[in-house]
């Protein structure tokens, strides 16, 4: 009834405050996740036994076959979010993209590097994740001949980046627009945002050698 | 030996259909300590009286002379031409309805803006023009005096990426505003009935944290702190009220 109502007469309600929070909450969330994993999956530069240990215990706790369904939710949610900023008209990218280049300004930039990341992560970690929880359990060896096939290497020296830009992007801009970073860190944060993204790169490209270079 | 400064001008008289948005260019000679508003002022008298820009106190109070300078909105009367290229493109704040040239209608949205914050003090108290004006502690009149330090030029709402791409969003200034009534000990209204002013993505919650405001303000506000507190304390009266019956 009352949704009924306010399709006339607007409505104080909460509901902005609370889609505001999720977004937050689910982005909060999938930085930790996206650090997580990649500390995790980089255990095979120790060598391939240790990412199986690991790729195990998640396998026998069934923490992958439940955590991993969770995850692929909590990244659509979390699309479908922060897709609510996102100009998906024509006239409104256009307005979007004369703005930041009229601006030569540092973080309407880096907002908009956000956008085009996200929607490249929407369509490679969609794909990404359906290949691997579609062929459970995850072994170093399984991996190691993906990348070694050939295209999935290019496909991941793509997502890569794509993720760690977005994901060190976003910790940067919780921090500033919840008021954890106030003005005075914010250069130390950008600072901070730089490493992060500097230092999965390194772990990243220096996985995808160390999978290339596997015995399978 | 003087540099020769290439302005371009945005030119276009909305009144006038023959009119076309177009650069024009001017060419001036630099004089010491010249201001954008001191050039301006000088292309009028010298090469075109027919340039519309706004100007009023040339020392960055009254706000008139806001303009987007090289891509970045600032006060004409602040920004020192020596800071800048040989060649300068001079623009209209966007966002705001244009006058004609450099000049736009920052008034209309102010008063908007003021209406929709309901930017006045809200008490009950009766007023006794006989009794001694109310104290009020030093540290607390100074931060409220901190954020009165507005003065409306527009420049945080024509940077922000959030009002460029939606009309209805209240911007720095308005944001700011509500803070600097939150602080009052003054005004009566609880958290909840600001909520019901900025608790939408009309306000708070749309901000998208850009934070060009606090970047171009001329007068330095502290913009990203206020931002941040509001989205914080208005986040949290969201979650308050959903643990409470209303």
């Amino acid at each position: 009834m009352s949704s009924i109502l306010a399709m006339h007469v607007a409505q104080p309600s909460r509901r902005d405050a609370y889609l505001d929070w999720l977004q937050m909450l689910s982005g909060a969330a999938l930085v930790l996740f996206m650090w997580s994993h990649m500390i995790l999956v980089s255990s095979v530069i120790i060598g391939p036994g240790a990412m199986n240990a690991i790729a195990g215990f998640f396998e026998r706790t069934y923490m992958a076959q439940i955590g991993g369904p969770l995850v692929f939710a909590a990244f659509l949610f979390h699309f479908v979010l922060a897709a609510r900023k996102v100009p998906f008209r024509a006239e409104k990218q256009g307005v979007a993209w004369a703005h930041a280049k009229m601006m030569h300004h540092r973080d309407t930039w880096l907002w908009i590097v956000q956008v085009v990341t996200a929607m490249v992560i929407l369509i490679m970690g969609a794909i990404h994740m359906w290949v691997v929880l579609t062929s459970l359990p995850i072994s170093a060896e399984k991996s190691a001949a993906r990348i070694q096939g050939g295209w999935w290497l290019l496909f991941y020296l793509v997502l890569l980046p794509m993720v760690e830009l977005h994901v060190s992007i976003g910790f940067y801009r919780i921090g500033v627009k919840w008021g954890v970073i106030k003005a005075d860190a914010r250069s130390g944060a950008k600072k901070a945002e730089n490493i992060l993204f500097g230092v999965f790169m390194v772990i990243g490209l220096v996985t995808l050698v160390r999978f290339m270079f596997l015995a399978i | 030996m003087a540099r020769l400064l290439k302005l371009n001008v945005f030119r276009y008289n909305p009144q006038d259909p023959k009119s076309v948005p177009h650069l024009q260019t001017y060419v001036l000679d630099e004089t010491d300590n010249m201001t954008m508003f001191i050039a301006l002022n000088r292309v009028r008298e010298e090469q075109d009286p027919g340039l519309q820009f706004d100007f009023c106190c040339r020392a960055g109070i009254c706000g008139s002379c806001a303009m987007v300078i090289n891509g970045r909105p600032s006060l004409a009367c602040h920004t020192k031409t020596k800071d800048l290229p040989d060649e300068i493109t001079l623009l209209p704040l966007p966002v705001f309805k244009l006058i004609g040239d450099l000049s736009v209608d920052t008034g209309v949205w102010f008063r908007a803006m003021y209406d929709k914050v309901e930017s006045w003090i809200h008490t009950r108290k009766e007023f006794d023009p006989k009794a001694l004006e109310e104290r009020m502690d030093n540290a607390v009149a100074e931060q409220i005096y901190e954020l009165e330090r507005c003065i409306e030029c527009g420049c945080c709402v024509a940077a922000c990426g959030t009002a460029r791409l939606r009309d209805d969003f209240m911007g720095a200034a308005a944001l700011n505003r509500v803070a600097r009534f939150v602080v009052d000990p003054r005004d009566t209204r609880t958290d909840k009935e600001y909520f019901e002013i900025i608790g939408n993505d009309t306000g708070i919650f749309g901000c998208m944290g850009l934070l060009a405001c606090e970047d171009v303000c001329p007068k330095d506000l502290p913009l990203q702190n206020q931002l941040g507190y509001l989205r914080r304390k208005m986040g949290i009266t969201a979650l308050k009220s959903l643990f409470s019956r209303k």
